[in-house]
């Protein structure tokens, strides 16, 4: 070709030269139109992934955070973006309409993802004598709870102030923190407990390092000022969390949260700064991941009490927290700080009041108790030891039990919901009310099966006792946590065996089948998370520890306080405890309510006037349109071009066939002036497999023909134009393959039905994809539905994703390796012959089986297998 | 070029790049990507959006008017849709999310080398034809 070129180039100089520049020059705008095509190609698969993850995620119900909400959209709305663009150049001017609707799909997404609550009130700091319940968004549910309680029930609360949420997001504004924390969570992997662990170590770091602005800083050093004026001199205050959305019915956050007891007024910045950094902490963390919760929308408010000298303090459970049917009120108690009684760390007595009048103890169980926590002269509370006679002495005495009982009953009526109230006594008798939040209380585990049959063999026991943190039974190994790093470590399904029911083991909480403690009662943060997240728990079993080994398999039922060997099915029935917490979760909710705009597919059939732009309604039809439109732009510009080497060629198969192949860029081994092309030159990678599968073996011939099969051809063919000879519609005498050497895409009708077929197959393992498209057929709409099903049974065998609606069928797999990939495209090359017309056979079972049979066997040989 | 005020991000992913032999450099800031790429032919960057000085809109905005030709990838730790799409329109190659798989990243680069190549190819051509 070359000598050729240069004896025209002799003979037309200026001519030669000029169509030699102009072939080059359209082979450019042939690549470059394949490249455009080829991003538009790998931005469609991408935008199909996306869909999916957000279908699983949604399916699945696990956790997920805000972090690939965001991710997600950002991803799909970047992909689509790039598919518009892409077939902006490939049909210049023609889609105009598609920027507009995407414009208006991406609005309603940001919209969806930009929502938050706006805090209107700008008080930094705020008396809790002038706090009621209606301020929870401000001060935070546990302060406006407190504030309730001191100013509108008149119960005894220390003084104190709140440090609201505004003063909070001035603090993320002013040190920009809140988008450098995202940040983190998004290259996070969240499912990596060790990531996770130091992502939250790391944040924390990072809020405590920050410096609080210069007014709020001002602000809280003056309510501390204030507050010792009312008090006459030095006073040490108690910092804890009151976030938004903590404490409230149904989701507890109990614990997860840090408190600064006994702080000076010198150090309440550092205080401060400490108890907003616990957001991240891991437990807090996990739990919000667990439960769906945004973390943009929880601020953390900081109650500052006055700090009591307690004589004694616990907790009053208004109700039995595991067991509805319960009213009795519970109540706990240690001496000296409350604190021990809700992290866990030691035994504490207990009362059971009855509410029946006159009220009275009912039950009563004193332990010894061997520390107490008190208020250290300097900032900070420590854990001293209590001499036996005293630790062996009741910590309140029975009337001091009935009075408490009577405020908690005087609280419940008041919120007309069950209360969780932490109290504490001072020196001079006077009973102080610290926190107080709804009740999660648990239904008892219904035993439905009669007695005898439920209970396991005596020999099978291992321990007896304890008391009931969280009902219910379950299995797993065991595994014996002490430190920090057993978290990191702990096995999924495993039974978490503690000493103490520390909060920090909430964190575990997700991944555990059941807790076991040696110390610790219902009343701490760990039984609190326990129940909301429905993990069976029994704690306070002394010794047991030393009576389990690690790793054996072990039975808790923690509702009948024992622990058995092995697994007991008996046990393990009824446990269909497990939650769902992430369903109806903001989270949740948000990726949900943005998936309406991404995933339905209104746009089905691409020959009906209404498949066209201004139809888009969501991400999916876009890419619908996009696709569909970018093959025929493809197609139409090789077609068109009065460009011997590209013009479609007609394949010579030992004969020339009814296909057509359009060579895209590099789909030829050489180029080609004639206007056929043999296989031997075709390097098209996708279409060598498939033309494999399809020539593999012989078709016998259409299936014998039963009499109402044929006459439901007749009568459909008096229907639909397309099947009638002479009125043909457009591809209706044509197959096409568009290829190059890693794509090929067939457009085919192979008797009365049409299919499409498109794959990628590279070295880029993660761009492969393989997609198949079916419809039609001549028999009536039963046995064209029979048929699908026929053949989405076929393809699911082989690993693809099948979906079908009416008689349309799409089939798609991805992500494999090149050999896999053609041994998928080898496979429906072979159907593509041998399921022609089997839709007139479809009535006739014993056909049917005859046919699968057949296919199955030829696809085995056909592999090879 | 990669631009990403995180330094240990940046050297740890030129480093990664070299292996896979791509001849790369790393910088720290918007401004530094500028003067760079006075200096140096350039075919591809990969530029974080979130930086201090100009950030990396600003800064993608200079790149696409004083060389078109370049092809720029944005990789962020900030997913963000405005921003995302606001950096398509300005003409970024694509906007990619940390964290990313280097074969991701380096097949993201491949193909945005080949539109840059094409497109210098295509003016070549053009050119030609016209002079010819």
């Amino acid at each position: 070709m070359g000598q050729v070129l240069d004896f025209i180039k002799e003979f037309f100089p200026g001519k030669g030269k000029e169509s030699k520049a102009n072939a080059e020059e359209l082979r450019v705008d042939f690549r470059a139109r394949y490249h455009q095509f080829k991003l538009l190609l790998n931005a469609n698969n991408k935008s199909l992934e996306i869909m999916a993850d957000i279908e699983r995620a949604l399916r699945l119900g696990q956790p997920f955070g805000m972090s690939f909400v965001k991710a997600t959209c950002t991803a799909i709305s970047v992909n689509v973006f790039q598919m518009i663009k892409n077939l902006a150049e490939l049909g210049p001017g023609k889609y105009k309409e598609l920027s507009k609707r995407f414009n208006g799909i991406q609005q309603n997404i940001d919209q969806l993802l930009t929502e938050r609550k706006e805090v209107k009130d700008e008080r930094l700091i705020i008396p809790l004598s002038s706090i009621d319940k209606e301020m929870s968004d401000l001060v935070g549910s546990k302060m406006a709870n407190l504030g309730e309680i001191k100013n509108k029930i008149e119960i005894k609360v220390p003084e104190g102030f709140s440090i609201t949420s505004a003063a909070y997001q001035k603090f993320m504004e002013h040190n920009d923190l809140q988008s450098e924390i995202e940040r983190r969570f998004q290259s996070a992997d969240l499912e990596n407990m060790e990531r996770l662990y130091t992502l939250s170590a790391e944040i924390q770091q990072l809020i405590i390092r920050s410096r609080p602005p210069e007014n709020l800083h001002e602000a809280i050093m003056n309510a501390c000022r204030e507050l010792e004026g009312v008090g006459g001199g030095e006073m040490r205050l108690a910092v804890r969390s009151s976030a938004m959305g903590e404490d409230t019915a149904g989701t507890s956050f109990a614990g997860q949260y840090r408190t600064e007891l006994n702080v000076s007024s010198e150090e309440i910045i550092e205080a401060y700064k400490e108890v907003i950094a616990s957001k991240y902490s891991l437990p807090a963390i996990t739990y919000r991941l667990n439960r769906g919760f945004r973390d943009e929308d929880i601020s953390m408010g900081v109650g500052c009490l006055v700090m009591i000298d307690a004589e004694a303090g616990g907790v009053i459970y208004s109700r039995n927290p595991v067991d509805l049917r319960d009213d009795s009120i519970f109540i706990n108690s240690v001496w000296g700080l409350p604190e021990s009684v809700v992290d866990g760390s030691v035994a504490c007595d207990l009362f059971v009041v009855t509410k029946e009048k006159p009220i009275r103890v009912i039950q009563k169980e004193i332990k010894v108790k061997e520390k107490k926590s008190i208020r250290r002269s300097q900032d900070g509370v420590s854990r001293i030891d209590l001499p036996r006679d005293m630790g062996e002495l009741p910590s309140i005495d029975e009337a001091q039990a009935c009075i408490l009982a009577e405020l908690a009953i005087k609280m419940e009526e008041y919120y007309t919901l069950p209360q969780d109230i932490e109290w504490a006594i001072d020196p001079d008798g006077a009973i102080y009310i610290l926190q107080c939040r709804p009740l999660q209380q648990m239904e008892t585990a219904k035993i439905s099966l009669p007695e005898d049959m439920i209970r396991p063999d005596k020999k099978d026991v291992v321990v007896r006792g304890g008391i009931t943190a969280s009902q219910g039974s379950a299995c797993g190994p065991v595994y014996f946590a002490d430190t920090g790093v057993d978290i990191l470590r702990f096995p999924e399904g495993a039974v978490l065996v503690v000493q103490q029911a520390l909060p920090k083991w909430a964190s575990l909480l997700s991944r555990a089948a059941a807790v076991v403690t040696e110390q610790g009662g219902f009343a701490g943060h760990l039984a609190n998370v326990a129940r909301e997240f429905g993990v069976p728990s029994l704690f306070g079993v002394k010794g047991v520890r030393d009576q389990l080994n690690s790793g054996e398999i072990i039975t808790v039922d923690a509702g009948g306080l024992v622990i058995y060997k092995g697994k007991i099915d008996s046990l393990l029935v009824e446990s269909d405890m497990e939650k769902n917490l992430m369903q109806g979760s903001p989270v949740y909710d948000t990726l949900k309510q943005v998936s309406r705009h991404i995933i339905p597919l209104n746009l089905l059939d691409p020959d009906s006037p209404d498949f066209k732009p201004t139809n888009c309604k969501t991400f999916h039809d876009i890419t619908r349109f996009v696709h569909e439109k970018s093959v025929h732009e493809m197609f139409s510009f090789g077609k068109g071009h009065d460009f011997s080497e590209r013009s479609s060629k007609q394949l010579f198969y030992k004969v020339p066939m009814q296909w057509w192949i359009l060579n895209l860029d590099d789909g030829f081994n050489e180029e080609i002036e004639g206007k056929h092309v043999r296989l031997d030159n075709i390097a098209s990678i996708p279409m060598l497999a498939f033309w494999n599968g399809f020539v593999a073996v012989p078709w016998d011939g259409p299936p014998a023909i039963d009499g109402k099969g044929f006459m439901s051809v007749v009568f459909r063919s008096t229907q639909n134009t397309a099947l009638t000879p002479g009125v043909r519609s457009r591809y209706a005498d044509r197959n096409y393959f568009m290829i190059s050497k890693n794509y090929c895409n067939l457009n085919s009708r192979l008797g009365y039905h049409f299919s499409t077929m498109e794959a990628l197959t590279s070295d880029r393992v993660n761009e492969n994809y393989v997609g198949f498209q079916f419809k039609g057929g001549a028999a009536d709409f039963d046995r064209r539905l029979k048929r699908t099903h026929f053949i989405k049974e076929l393809l699911e065998k082989y690993d693809f994703r099948v979906e079908v609606r009416e008689d349309n069928l799409i089939a798609r797999v991805e992500h494999h390796e090149k050999e896999y990939m053609k041994e998928r495209l080898q496979i429906l090359g072979y159907l593509t012959l041998h399921t022609r017309q089997l839709d007139m056979i479809m009535a006739n079972d014993s056909e049917v089986r005859y046919y699968k049979a057949k296919i199955e066997k030829d696809i085995r040989e056909l592999l090879g297998v | 070029m990669l631009v990403d005020d995180e330094v240990e991000f940046a050297d740890t992913l030129a480093k990664r790049m070299k292996k896979r032999k791509l001849i790369t450099s790393s910088v720290n800031s918007g401004e530094d990507a500028l003067e760079f790429l006075g200096q140096n032919p350039t075919d591809v960057v990969i530029l974080d959006v979130k930086m201090p000085g100009i950030d990396g809109i600003q800064t993608l905005r200079e790149i696409k008017q004083q060389y078109p030709l370049i092809e720029v990838i944005m990789l962020t730790g900030h997913a963000n849709v405005e921003v995302a799409i606001q950096g398509m329109e300005i003409g970024a190659f694509d906007y990619l999310m940390k964290p990313m798989a280097i074969d991701d990243l380096v097949y993201k680069i491949q193909d945005a080398y080949k539109k840059k190549s094409i497109h210098v190819e295509k003016t070549k051509e053009r050119l030609q034809s016209s002079s010819g």
